[in-house]
């Protein structure tokens, strides 16, 4: 068989892994996040408890650096490289998988200086370490709750828009009737983190503990 | 009904490094006009609504009922055939572009070459010549003809390739149509023996990576192919290539 000599898959392996790392580990720790954080919804003393758990896990920083920044850093930096390959036209052709290229881009770019400043503000100023009460003094301020609930809304989208594009792109939904039914599950996908998200704010703001019964 | 007009607005100009000029033409309507009638008779005519002379509007077609390809433009911002385009369906006045995704030639004329080299480029044909007879190839099941036979329909008129937001001159991505057509090449029985050349050709630089599923193309397909499937179905074939290539060395 003949095959591609000299020609480059570069930019083929790089696509690919884009669109794999916003599932695996990015999607994945994004469900990690939300649940370990909704033990702000049991107790604060629950939460901490958690939180201390996980601030002590061996091999943290490696497993921080190669799990979740170096996975959202080329995630985020590749996309806006792709974004710039494109040229949206969805004025004029305002269809409704037109509108969603168009707003991946534009969420993509809300969720990754969201997440700049979420992990500047929680993560390294806190040195790795915050308790409950830290984050329900952040919530006391209207602004970042804002901030917050725009972040999580357009994480929540991103991600459920973009296992539709997976399932597209890695030849998963392969039918227009498979692509309709993994358009479904990702509308599913983005209300179920966007609930639990704004959930996990209410909470922090409003002291709220909604599962307390089950202590 | 005799008094009725037509106004049609065409972006002209004699050769690409010139300014673009705006024409406007008046035309006397006539029942089941479509844009080509309506480019006729600015060539039996070419004076434009202000009385200047001007000349008649270079644009390509053949056909006539879309099986050709030939006469795609942008009609009111839409790529379309003009063949098909029939002015009782279009607002008015009726704005011809060419399209804007392929060097232009002249007018509407543009050159669509990209298309055929991308065709030779991923292989989209099936070598039945060899130094004897080879006889008759494999059936192909009516399973495989019924999928194939809406593929096999693509006349290469570049619709898709207009209304994608990836096929700029940032990419060299081949489009919604060639992917479709390597999609049809390697279902075929004969043409199955070189899949692999086809999807190599589809990693390289401009291939099928570089789709973002916008999803437009399908909507702009003057015969109704369905080109997203096309898409994903060779993504799939892709992955599947390049993990067996990368792991075992050959598929």
């Amino acid at each position: 068989m003949a095959s591609a000599v000299g020609v480059t898959r570069t930019s083929f392996f790089l696509d690919k892994l884009q669109s794999l790392s916003g599932i695996v580990p990015i999607g994945a720790y994004l469900a990690e996040h939300f649940f370990e954080n909704s033990y702000a919804l049991v107790s604060p003393g629950k939460y901490n408890y958690i939180a201390s758990k996980l601030e002590t896990v061996p091999w943290r920083l490696p497993i921080e650096f190669l799990l979740i920044w170096l996975p959202i850093l080329f995630h985020g930096c590749y996309g806006i490289y792709i974004w710039w390959n494109g040229k949206a036209n969805v004025i004029g052709h305002p269809w409704m998988a037109n509108w969603l290229y168009v707003l991946q881009r534009w969420t993509g770019i809300i969720v990754f200086a969201f997440i700049g400043y979420h992990v500047w503000t929680v993560r390294f100023l806190s040195h790795g370490k915050t308790t409950y009460t830290d984050i329900a003094h952040y919530m006391a301020n209207p602004w970042i709750v804002a901030i917050y609930a725009i972040g999580i809304l357009a994480a929540s989208f991103h991600l459920g828009n973009g296992v539709w594009n997976f399932a597209c792109k890695w030849g998963f939904a392969v039918t227009p009737e498979s692509q309709r039914a993994a358009g479904w599950f990702g509308a599913l996908v983005a209300v179920v983190f966007a609930v639990i998200g704004l959930a996990i704010i209410a909470g922090f703001r409003f002291h709220w503990t909604p599962f307390d019964t089950y202590l | 009904m005799p008094d009725k007009k037509i106004i049609v607005r065409v972006k002209r100009r004699q050769r690409p490094d010139e300014p673009v000029r705006w024409e406007e033409f008046e035309l006397r309507y006539r029942p089941h006009m479509n844009v080509i009638t309506c480019l006729r008779d600015i060539a039996e005519r070419p004076i434009t609504r202000d009385g200047r002379e001007s000349s008649p509007v270079s644009y390509e077609a053949n056909c006539l009922e879309e099986v050709c390809g030939a006469c795609a433009m942008l009609i009111n911002g839409q790529p379309r055939q003009a063949c098909s385009a029939l002015v009782d369906n279009l607002e008015q006045p009726i704005r011809l572009e060419p399209l804007s995704k392929f060097p232009l030639v002249r007018d509407l004329v543009v050159d669509r070459s990209k298309m055929f080299e991308d065709l030779k480029r991923t292989h989209c044909w099936i070598p039945i010549d060899g130094t004897y007879d080879l006889g008759e190839g494999p059936r192909m099941s009516p399973a495989t003809q019924e999928t194939g036979y809406p593929l096999a329909r693509c006349i290469s008129c570049g619709n898709c390739l207009e209304i994608c937001p990836k096929v700029n001159e940032h990419t060299q991505f081949v489009g919604a149509a060639i992917v479709s057509q390597v999609r049809l090449f390697n279902m075929h029985p004969t043409g199955k023996l070189h899949a692999g050349e086809r999807l190599d050709a589809l990693m390289g630089p401009g291939g099928i990576q570089d789709c973002d599923n916008s999803q437009n193309c399908v909507k702009v397909c003057p015969k109704g192919i369905p080109l997203t499937e096309s898409i994903a179905a060779v993504n799939g074939q892709v992955i599947r290539h390049a993990l067996k290539t990368w792991f075992t060395g050959r598929d």
